[in-house]
């Protein structure tokens, strides 16, 4: 009984949680209390579903969700090809491990201005949100070709597997829960890269929608464009939360 | 002796920063850039190196702010949870209300911050505390919430309050978790102080970057992307340093 | 001292090695362990032993007596720090490379993600050889397991993932098999049963054999000889002949002479573990 209760209580608490954030919300800005920059929520919505604001957010995000899609699948294939390759040389591994540590604390608006000449306005946004989701990814994956069980490699050496054999038999399927683990981590961090380049000069997207609307007192439009951000990234989120538990289920 | 020796090791195994530097300088050779579009690394060291004393105020604002801004967000964040804690209802409520609010991508909670509290130093300290706040929330609640029943039960059984629980279990099982939360928002937190400077603040890092580029001074606006990385990197290491440490003291 | 005798009459045997028709054959093999900080740990001191081709041997001893570490030399999965170890006259590494050993270990190893079926067939695909579907399906149906070729090892009971990680050895008929404590996590009543069906499955396909076990009744059960073990260094302290006529069903497991062999191969063990603490 109450195990079967207790995620129907979650889920209403969950429920109370976010409906108690909207109302705060929608009060804070009902009654000014954070002066004329906080609108109430209803006057977001209001602009949401006006044709200019609908079109205009779609728009963007769309660019911006490209973006983070494009920079995850680089940065994933970036990372995981990197971590297999620190697998199987040995040698290459502590640099790889440090340049990837480095890579975490590197603060990414560091970056623009190179990328901005090298790889120009429309793909910086893609290449930071790349860089974001790299590291994340390098680290999972490493992890997860690290914990194969001993059992499981003396087998495959005693039936004399070359190495190459060794990584797609036994350690690429038994990183896959460790794979989704990291795109659960990227996912958002993606988006947040994403909009990071995006601040930087590029032609469209929700990063230069939130610093115009923001230089242009543009309240609601400002609100709006932080709440799909914000929905896309806690949509991927929650997205790669449903494949990480199929594949801990099909793998683990 | 073997010291040394392991420092040395350490030092080989950075060749992938060494490799950087190379392909930096051998793009901009065969590309044939002027050191407006890119500087090549030499000149962007010297500028670094020479100039440090122009770097240095710059430095220590956006350092002070990140470090201010992990403390506060941390404190704070620390503070909430036990609140939070306390009540079993609350905790239910506020938890996923938390999650969602984490998921707001800094870039799109700056600007906000920076419309409500105003352009300037409040805004670029109230974006970092905001911004460590909810991990230190997060994972301290979680690690209050693995306080094992048996311990409830014990301290029931000995007739203690809540408090005392807190105070001898909370500890042990909040700050490891508190300071995960601070290893993994140390680099955030000066992420966060350079884009809100770069957005508005007229100190900093991200302020000077900004400045230098609309001067077309590459080799500053370079160096000080290298400077950032480094303080960024020192941050990250100063924070594992301290969450070994303190992890080592309590448990 | 009379560890000492059996292994100088032993050595007589065996040291003129790499005879025709010896499978495995280990001279003066030592295995010393680094425990780090300069510290180390003798496994294995010296040991001597000759297995011939088509033969059954058990190695029994104490945990800790290095029994699995001879099992992880003829393996190639472990080199010894001196003596030699050979395998058909050759390396054992080469053998491995040539896919010619099969192995079970206490811990299943099963792939999680793969079905029976897949699993039994990996060995094929290791080797780079097309999976022979015929010899899978006979495996299958060899260790018992028909109708569970498509279920995952975790749909299995402990007693039927030890048949699929056998069967899965057995796959490329492998000219020697290593079993390292196949049985050591099953109940006793589904142990005896297994022991039955590797009898079985052994008198089907004859592989030179080496299992390594605690269990002194598995080991006469199933071996033609039992090599005794002592731990720290790990010894030979005894090698048993076994003669009682296969299959060894209950007229042999309940006969005196059984009895009288467990009885003395138990009492070695129990003096080892007394002069081990």
């Amino acid at each position: 009984m109450t195990a079967a209760a207790r995620p129907g209580t979650a889920a209403l608490f969950g429920i109370g949680g976010a409906l108690l954030v909207v109302v705060a919300a929608q009060l804070v800005g009902q009654f000014q209390l954070a002066g004329r920059a906080w609108p109430p929520l209803t006057d977001v919505l209001a602009y949401v579903t006006t044709p200019a604001g609908s079109g205009l957010l779609l728009r963007n995000g769309l660019v911006t969700l490209t973006a983070a899609a494009q920079g995850l699948l680089l940065g994933v294939v970036v990372a995981v090809f990197g971590a297999a390759l620190a697998l199987v040389v040995p040698m290459l591994r502590p640099g790889f491990e440090r340049f990837a540590a480095i890579l975490n604390a590197f603060p990414t608006i560091a970056l623009a201005p190179l990328l901005i000449t090298t790889a120009g306005r429309e793909d910086t946004p893609m290449v930071i949100a790349a860089l974001s989701v790299g590291f994340v990814m390098f680290v999972t994956m490493t992890s997860g070709f690290a914990n194969v069980p001993a059992a499981h490699s003396d087998v495959l050496t005693v039936l004399g597997s070359s190495r190459v054999q060794r990584l797609v038999r036994l350690e690429l399927p038994r990183a896959v829960p460790s794979f989704f683990d990291g795109l659960t981590l990227s996912a958002p961090a993606a988006i947040l890269g994403a909009t990071i380049g995006e601040w930087f000069g590029a032609p469209k997207g929700l990063g230069l929608l939130l610093v115009s609307a923001m230089q242009n007192y543009q309240m609601p439009l400002l609100w709006s464009a932080a709440l799909v951000a914000t929905a896309l990234s806690l949509a991927a989120y929650i997205v790669f939360v449903q494949f990480q538990r199929i594949a801990v289920r099909r793998f683990g | 002796m073997t010291r040394a020796l392991s420092f040395l090791r350490g030092l080989v195994h950075l060749w992938p920063v060494v490799l950087v530097f190379v392909a930096w300088d051998a793009w901009v050779v065969l590309n044939g850039y002027t050191s407006t579009v890119a500087p090549r690394p030499f000149p962007v060291v010297t500028d670094v190196v020479i100039g440090f004393g122009e770097y240095l105020p710059y430095i220590s604002y956006t350092l002070g702010v990140a470090l201010v801004g992990l403390l506060g967000g941390t404190l704070v964040g620390f503070a909430a949870a036990v609140v939070v804690w306390s009540s079993a209802a609350l905790a239910g409520v506020v938890t996923p209300a938390a999650l969602i609010i984490r998921s707001v991508p800094i870039t799109a909670l700056i600007p906000i911050i920076a419309r409500i509290v105003g352009y300037g130093d409040p805004a670029v300290l109230t974006s970092t505390v905001l911004i460590c706040f909810f991990p230190a929330f997060v994972f301290t609640l979680s690690g209050l919430a693995a306080i094992p029943a048996s311990g409830h039960d014990l301290f029931r059984v000995l007739g203690g309050n809540k408090l005392q629980v807190l105070a001898r279990l909370g500890v042990l099982y909040a700050v490891p978790n508190l300071m995960v939360s601070v290893r993994i928002t140390a680099p955030t937190a000066v992420l966060a102080a350079m884009l809100a400077e770069f957005l508005m603040g007229a100190h900093g890092l991200g302020a000077l970057f900004s400045e230098s580029r609309s001067y077309m001074d590459m080799e500053r606006a370079w160096g000080v992307a290298l400077v950032a990385t480094t303080v960024s990197v020192f941050v990250f290491l100063g924070a594992r340093a301290l969450e070994n440490r303190v992890v080592a003291r309590v448990t | 001292m009379s560890t000492s005798t059996i292994r100088t009459a032993q050595a007589e045997v065996d040291r003129p090695a790499a005879r025709p028709g010896a499978a495995v054959t280990i001279r003066g093999a030592e295995k010393v362990f680094s425990l780090g900080r300069g510290r180390t740990l003798q496994a294995l001191a010296e040991v001597d032993l000759e297995i011939a081709e088509g033969e059954f041997v058990a190695i029994i001893g104490p945990s800790g007596c290095g029994k699995s570490t001879v099992l992880r030399l003829a393996a190639g999965l472990d080199t010894p720090t001196n003596g030699a170890i050979e395998v058909f006259g050759d390396d054992p590494h080469r053998l491995a490379k040539q896919h010619r050993l099969g192995v079970a270990f206490q811990e299943h190893a099963l792939l999680p993600w793969a079905s029976v079926r897949a699993n039994i067939a990996l060995p094929f695909q290791v080797a780079g050889r097309r999976v022979d579907k015929a010899r899978v399906d006979e495996l299958i149906q060899l260790v018992g397991l028909v109708g569970f070729e498509d279920a995952r090892p975790k749909q299995l009971s402990g007693g039927m993932r030890q048949r699929a990680s056998i069967a899965r050895a057995l796959a490329l008929s492998p000219d020697l098999l290593l079993l390292d404590e196949p049985f050591g996590a099953l109940d006793a009543v589904t142990r005896r049963r297994m022991n039955a069906e590797l009898a079985r499955i052994w008198g089907e396909e004859k592989i030179t054999t080496i299992l390594v076990t605690h269990d002194v009744d598995e080991a006469l059960i199933l071996a033609d000889r039992v090599v005794v073990m002592t731990g720290r260094p790990g010894r030979i302290r005894k090698i048993a002949k076994v003669d009682f006529p296969r299959p060894r069903g209950f007229e042999t497991t309940r006969s005196p002479e059984f009895h009288d062999l467990v009885d003395e191969l138990t009492a070695l063990l129990d003096q080892v573990e007394g002069v081990d603490d």
